[in-house]
């Protein structure tokens, strides 16, 4: 049976898997990653690219969230200064409805509560980074505004819309209230409570009444304070849940693509000495024949 | 007398003889790495014997031909062999070259359209800043970017291919040419009844470099070799060969022409093969997928644009320019309409601060708006085919290599020239030479007793 005499073929075949193999390697470890080029695995390059655009929107849900957290902030806390003040107001209202004071010494107590007033119209025109946070989706200009012939001394000129953000793949958050329904809703219009109780104070007469609807107004905004404290809590709650997704999709991409460098670093010892081995055997295999024996 | 004459005539024919064979080895030897090479045998036959009464005598040795050993089986499926490892071979390089454009990286259009998106989100938590909004649409024009990009490299690499196409037209013609005048010359031989040998060894090599340029069917008919591609196309019909030629299509490309007929799609295999089916079918394929892609986001985002308004309280204007409502080179010609921040269409209720329809196009990102699919869905799919379309070539390809190594192996075993073989022949020739030249001797011997026979008296 005659068998191929010339193997050198076969061995150079042999020799460029082995390289390509020692190539393949070498990649691997310098770049770190198994999958180079989709072809590498394409199911894997497929899910990575979810992966990608999964870990870069959840950094995106971070930033974003930050700003809205320190809008949130900034609201609940004027909210609490704004109530802080409606209980001076009350407060000045009973002294006032006190039966022993003059005309002069209520009216020092009306020009306490004019004060107050301005503070209110400041706080509820509040702006955050350029935007007036209490006019609803108006943020360009500021939402009350002073008018004389207004029973409440001011007008609202905002809008009652309000924004939502989306901050995770299932989850939006609504990030205002607008002033219309917390500081002019009928029945517990604070600006009008205030009017009144400065008007009572003044005249002298339903003081007792105006501080009614002072107290009626400032305890209608401590129940609206709640729509803060929960976004505030849903905000923190979805950071803690964004970060913990951003280790998990890490972790998923180095089950992906990383290259397991121990595992890599034997094949490619293997390989070189694969090699070797076979140029010893190109160079020993094809030395001698027949004629180097003739005489 | 006669009897030492005829002795001496049959030991000239085997030295005649074991000569010729020496040569054969020598030849043989020679040509230990002359590619395609089919080892020679020297067929000795015994020369027809004369009948002397009551005798039969022999008459020597002939050298009556010489043989090349090949299996004409095994040959052919080498250059069947042949041609799917040249189609697979350029189809690989070109799916690796194309494959590039969608590695993971930070100017693919994966990332591109989630930064797009992360700015829209941006947008949606402060809709009045001009820098955010300004950020929008950097990130938009970086998206039409990066799929101007992949789009022109993918034309790119189409012309290179096309060039190719037609350096490969004109390596198969000159070896139709070659292939044509060897038709000429192993019938010439043959039809003197000669052995054509190392001509149908060139001819073998002509056809296996043909191969693995295009596919090949090959006729044999009395004497010669009628080749045809595959599907009929003429290459060469005994001492005519046919050339092929190309010529310009519609869309820039060559296409490639026989007898005045078009046979581009008829070519299935070869190197030719496989590049026309890179340049016609595997990328036209991938810039079809991405027009849709680029097409049917743009579309989508104008939409949204068109549903909301701007700044100034006025109805959003496009954003990016409308693609061609074929889609075709949609990826290539997408480009953003819009230059100044103030025109993104934020808010659904025409206030300045109102985000409801950045939020409505935030929401593209996870909405079936590109057939079925959300944008980045799409996209991971079209990863996935190039990079399942490069391996499953490539790993045919490596199956292909082994098939015909293989082949090569079987057709060396038994047509290669083995040197230890040659080494031994050449030993026996040289003893059988050197005893037909000892018995020349004896004869001479004996003939000279023979004649010095009469003058031994006296």
């Amino acid at each position: 049976m005659r068998v191929n005499p010339n193997p050198l073929p076969d061995l150079l075949a042999a020799l460029g898997q082995t390289q390509q193999q020692i190539n393949t390697d070498l990649q691997q470890i310098s770049t770190g990653q198994s999958v180079n080029v989709p072809s590498d695995d394409p199911s894997a390059a497929a899910e990575l690219v979810q992966n990608a655009a999964q870990t870069s929107a959840a950094d995106q849900f971070l930033r974003s969230l930050g700003s809205v957290q320190g809008e949130i902030q900034s609201a609940d806390s004027t909210l609490s200064s704004v109530t802080t003040a409606l209980q001076r107001a009350i407060s000045l209202g009973v002294e006032g409805a006190n039966g022993t004071l003059n005309t002069a010494d209520r009216a020092a107590i009306a020009t306490e509560v004019q004060g107050i007033q301005s503070q209110l119209l400041n706080l509820a025109n509040l702006s955050y980074q350029g935007s007036y946070v209490f006019a609803g989706t108006a943020t360009q200009t500021a939402p009350y505004v002073l008018d004389a012939a207004s029973p409440s001394g001011v007008d609202y000129v905002g809008n009652s819309n309000t924004n939502s953000i989306t901050l995770g793949s299932h989850f939006s958050l609504q990030t205002n209230l607008p002033g219309s329904q917390l500081f002019s809703a009928p029945g517990s219009d604070m600006f009008q409570s205030i009017q009144d109780l400065l008007t009572s104070l003044q005249s002298g007469t339903g003081i007792a009444a105006a501080v009614g609807e002072v107290t009626t107004a400032s305890n209608y905004i401590d129940a609206q304070r709640v729509f803060y404290g929960n976004a505030e809590n849903q905000l923190n709650a979805q950071q803690t849940y964004l970060n913990g997704d951003t280790t998990q999709l890490a972790q998923q991409q180095n089950t992906l693509a990383g290259a397991d460098l121990p595992t890599v670093i034997t094949n490619l010892t293997t390989a070189e000495t694969s090699r070797q081995a076979t140029l010893a055997a190109v160079a020993g295999a094809t030395q001698t024949n027949l004629f180097s024996y003739l005489k | 007398m006669s009897g030492l004459n005829a002795s001496l005539a049959i030991a000239l024919s085997g030295l005649t003889a074991e000569q010729g064979a020496l040569e054969v080895t020598t030849n043989n030897v020679a040509n230990v790495n002359t590619p395609g090479y089919s080892r020679q045998v020297p067929d000795l036959v015994s020369s027809n014997p004369i009948i002397v009464d009551p005798l039969t005598l022999g008459t020597g040795v002939t050298l009556q031909s010489i043989d090349s050993i090949r299996d004409p089986i095994l040959e052919s499926r080498i250059q069947q062999e042949t041609q799917t490892q040249g189609q697979l071979s350029s189809l690989v390089s070109a799916l690796q070259q194309s494959q590039v454009n969608f590695t993971s990286g930070s100017g693919d259009i994966g990332s591109a359209i989630t930064n797009f998106f992360n700015s829209i989100n941006q947008l949606s938590a402060s809709p009045a800043d001009l820098s955010v909004r300004q950020g929008v649409l950097t990130a938009a024009s970086n998206l039409a970017g990066s799929f101007n990009n992949t789009a022109n490299n993918l034309t790119q690499q189409e012309n290179s291919l096309d060039l190719s196409v037609v350096q490969n037209a004109g390596q198969i013609n000159q070896l139709t040419q070659q292939i044509a005048q060897l038709n000429g010359q192993i019938s010439n031989l043959q039809n003197v009844g000669e052995s054509a040998g190392s001509f149908v060894d060139q001819r073998t090599q002509a056809i296996d470099q043909l191969s693995s340029l295009v596919d090949v069917s090959v006729i044999p008919s009395d004497n010669t070799l009628t080749l045809t591609t595959s599907n009929g196309a003429p290459l060469v019909a005994g001492q005519q060969s046919f050339q092929l030629q190309t010529q310009l299509n519609a869309s820039g490309l060559h296409d490639v022409y026989s007898q005045g007929a078009d046979i581009t799609s008829s070519i299935t295999s070869g190197q030719l093969g496989g590049t026309l089916q890179a340049r016609d079918q595997q990328i036209p394929a991938i810039q079809t997928q991405l027009d849709t892609l680029a097409s049917g986001l743009a579309n989508a985002v104008n939409g949204v644009q068109a549903a909301g308004f701007d700044l100034n309280g006025h109805a959003g204007t496009n954003l990016f320019n409308p693609p061609p409502a074929s889609g075709t080179g949609a990826a290539a010609s997408l480009s953003v309409a819009i230059t100044n921040p103030a025109l993104i269409a934020a808010s659904s209720d025409g206030t300045t601060g109102s985000n409801g329809n950045a939020e409505a196009m935030y929401a593209l990102s996870s909405q079936a708006v590109i057939h079925g699919q959300s944008p980045t869905n799409y996209y991971s799919g079209i990863v996935f085919n190039v990079g399942n379309d490069a391996a499953n070539a490539s790993a045919e390809q490596n199956a292909s290599g082994l098939v015909l190594q293989q082949l090569n192996d079987q057709r060396a075993s038994v047509s290669g020239v083995s040197l230890d073989q040659e080494a031994a022949n050449m030993v026996q020739y040289q003893q059988a030479y050197a005893a037909s030249a000892q018995v020349v001797t004896t004869i001479n011997d004996m003939m000279y007793a023979v004649i010095n026979m009469t003058t031994l008296t006296g």
